[in-house]
């Protein structure tokens, strides 16, 4: 096992390199730089090459990786921003915090009610509860996620409208007046704000993992020992749940890495049209500011935790499951 | 394939009864096959149907939106929508009419509200000319050849037929189905012609992915060795990074050109294909590998035929229910992630209009406080969740026809 999960963690590392480097690729070959904005200044014509040598952007690009990932390597770095002039780890790590308060709570949510579905349209197959699931799923996975956000927006501002009130916010993270609130109101309208977000990405996961959910529970009621079970006369309950529910629930901890990424990028469109102060809003203001090295670390940054995520399903995989042995 | 065997390939069609027979004698052919559960699949049939006329309504856009796609009004934006009637004052049937729609402030919210005149009926007419220099366009099929080609060729046919328009000589009173937009731009019209970019940007999308999927999949599987290690680290770094981020990294490279609409849309076709190719060469790769030790593909290599050979004639051919069915299935993926670029402004660029654009007006120019009663901007989305449904389900339905373990 040891040397299982030695080896599998030394395997993140060339693709991290790749990936980070492919990122780098991908910011470079876009055409200007920060410092083409001040390209036309009226005052002074060199103001641009000037702080290019400054911010060190006149280097060809590969040599500026290498620096950029020593940085990071060294001394967990992850460079300056050009637009705040700040620390970037500073800069990203409130906008992290807000956002794993969303995408932690949904993840949960998600697998609370996925699991149940699933198992009760697998053991009732092709009952009229299982067809409605089965409907309301295919709807779940057509629905553009920003799109249920703003129709939940809309459905925030038709309410105040005719009621004068607000059931829920209209986006943000918290009440204008928060830093006047007590400790108990402050959570109370934290959790207030999260409610439609939180709803929109929980809807929009559901369908997936519930389907995922069901397609495992019944790979597992077809097989032979489950068969074996039902003929030594145990109950259809102890089958279902002994037998059954618990190997299919394996493989869906072994997914929910693989699941991440959904649900990042999923909550990330909510952020934006729900104006929830997480990454997405900031990394797209930094895409179109060509704010490299804000962009640069977030893109490593979800790359390590996507990278993470799934090592820890794997291994966790490996951990339940006794036929996995390395 | 029936349609690839030589005797299907010489003369005219067939008949029917013709082709039965020969069916019968050498036993029914994958397509045939997967024809035929297709059509037991309603749902698949039904979502055919839709999509088929959702297809053809953007094809004939020019001729059913009464107006043509750049048309704007500043004067006019986020007019509800028009109401036609078709029954007179005193309930009898008429032919349709419309009465037009008054703008006024309110002076207590400043808020601009709108107003039916009743005063003068407007009727309807159908197949209506329209001469104006904007209101000609190139018929369809032409259509689809390139600006460019067609000025070199010199294909300059127009048409000025539109399906409908306001019996007003004026022109003043317009007729907008589904309301306008922040400039004043017909909804219907613009639901119209952005389906053209929004639903075919997938098919080409997936085409694509699965193009470069096969081709890298296939070199994997077949040579083996540093290729094969290379292409799936690849696969991996690029599976690594969130997909949302690096898409709009991506599209980001192109966005501070300014580039013009026809340039934009092939590139969001290659972006869109640069994230979705790795599954696909996966699957490939393991199908090559299993498939290239298969007796029909030694004796291909004894016969000695090339390895480019052996791969495009006797290896890829084996994969294609399978690429059928990804494609399928890829393409209401390639809807929504095209509909998330533009919705977030790194995708189509106005003039040009797509669905997800087309809702960014929602999010950025109403504000919040309009979105409240202002419903028919939402209308796009609506589209959306159409054309994605109905190709999960058509997708479903030739998974269903294509695995033998899933017939009835």
């Amino acid at each position: 096992m040891f040397v299982f999960i030695v080896r599998r963690v030394l395997n993140l590392i060339p693709t991290f390199l790749l990936a980070t480097f492919l990122a780098w690729f991908v910011i470079e070959i876009a055409p200007g730089d920060f410092a083409s904005q001040f390209a036309f200044d009226q005052v002074d014509p060199n103001k641009a090459q000037r702080i290019r040598e400054v911010l060190g952007l006149n280097q060809p690009w590969p040599i500026r990786y290498l620096y950029w990932l020593r940085n990071l390597v060294t001394n967990f770095d992850l460079g300056t921003s050009m637009v705040s002039k700040g620390d970037v780890t500073t800069l990203i790590y409130p906008r992290m915090v807000n956002s794993f308060w969303l995408l932690l709570p949904a993840t949960v949510l998600t697998f609370l009610i996925a699991i149940p579905i699933g198992v009760y349209s697998a053991v009732r197959k092709y009952s009229i509860g299982d067809r409605v699931l089965t409907v309301f799923s295919l709807i779940g996975l057509a629905v553009p996620n920003f799109f249920l956000a703003l129709l939940v927006l809309a459905f925030a501002v038709y309410f105040y409208q005719s009621n004068g009130w607000f059931l829920i916010p209209t986006g943000g993270m918290t009440s204008s007046n928060y830093s006047q609130l007590s400790l108990w109101q402050q959570v109370l309208d934290r959790g207030w704000h999260l409610i439609a977000p939180l709803l929109v990405v929980t809807l929009s996961s559901l369908a997936t993992t519930s389907r995922i959910m069901r397609g495992e529970m019944l790979e597992v009621m077809g097989q032979d020992y489950i068969r074996t079970a039902k003929a030594k006369g145990l109950s259809e309950n102890v089958v279902t749940y002994k037998h059954a529910f618990r190997n299919a629930v394996v493989v869906i901890i072994a997914t929910i890495g693989g699941l991440l990424p959904g649900l990042i990028s999923g909550a990330g469109t909510v952020e934006f049209v729900m104006r929830w102060p997480g990454i997405t809003p900031l990394f797209i203001s930094s895409i179109f500011a060509q704010d490299v090295y804000v962009v640069m670390a977030l893109l490593t940054v979800l790359t390590l935790f996507l990278m993470i995520g799934n090592l820890l399903s794997d291994l966790a995989l490996a951990l339940v499951d006794p036929r996995i042995r390395y | 394939m029936a349609t690839q065997t030589p005797q299907t390939q010489t003369g005219a069609a067939p008949s029917r009864r013709a082709r039965a027979a020969r069916a019968e004698r050498q036993g029914a052919s994958l397509s045939t096959i997967a024809w035929k559960q297709f059509r037991q699949h309603p749902l698949a049939r039904g979502a055919l149907l839709i999509l088929g006329i959702l297809y053809t309504a953007a094809a004939f856009a020019d001729f059913l939106a009464p107006y043509p796609e750049r048309y704007i009004n500043t004067n006019n934006t986020f007019q509800p929508p028009t109401q036609v009637h078709f029954r007179d004052e005193d309930g009898r049937w008429s032919r349709p009419y419309i009465y037009p729609m008054k703008k006024s402030l309110d002076l207590q919210t400043f808020q601009t509200v709108w107003e039916v005149d009743t005063s003068q009926k407007y009727y309807l007419k159908f197949f209506v000319r329209r001469e104006g220099i904007r209101d000609r366009y190139v018929p369809f099929p032409v259509s689809l050849i390139p600006l460019k080609l067609r000025q070199t060729w010199d294909i300059r046919p127009t048409a000025t037929l539109h399906l409908f328009g306001v019996d007003d000589p004026t022109d003043r009173v317009k007729v907008h189905l589904w309301g306008t937009d922040d400039l004043g731009g017909d909804v219907f019209g613009k639901v119209l012609f952005g389906a053209r970019i929004s639903l075919t940007i997938g098919i080409l999308a997936s085409l694509v992915a699965i193009a470069i999927g096969m081709l890298m999949g296939g070199l994997a599987g077949f040579y083996g060795g540093w290729l094969d290690e290379l292409i799936l680290r690849l696969v991996e770094a690029i599976d690594a990074i969130p997909s949302l981020f690096l898409l709009l990294t991506l599209s980001a490279v192109f966005y501070p050109l300014g580039l013009p609409s026809s340039v934009v849309f092939p590139l969001i076709v290659v972006v869109l294909s640069l994230i979705g190719w790795g599954g696909v060469a996966r699957t490939i790769r393991a199908q090559v590998l299993s498939l290239k030790e298969r007796d029909f593909a030694v004796a291909a290599k004894a016969a000695g035929a090339s390895n480019w050979r052996i791969i495009r004639a006797h290896l890829l051919p084996q994969t294609l229910s399978y690429v059928i069915v990804v494609m399928s299935l890829a393409i209401p993926g390639f809807i929504l992630t095209e509909a998330v670029l533009s919705f977030f402004g790194l995708g189509i660029q106005p003039p040009a209009t797509s669905w997800g654009l087309m809702l960014n007006t929602a999010q950025s120019f109403v504000g919040v406080s309009g979105l409240g009663d202002r419903w028919w901007i939402f209308i796009p989305g609506i589209f959306i969740f159409v054309s994605v449904l109905t190709w999960n389900l058509l997708g479903d339905g030739l998974r269903d026809a294509f695995d033998p373990r899933s017939r009835r």
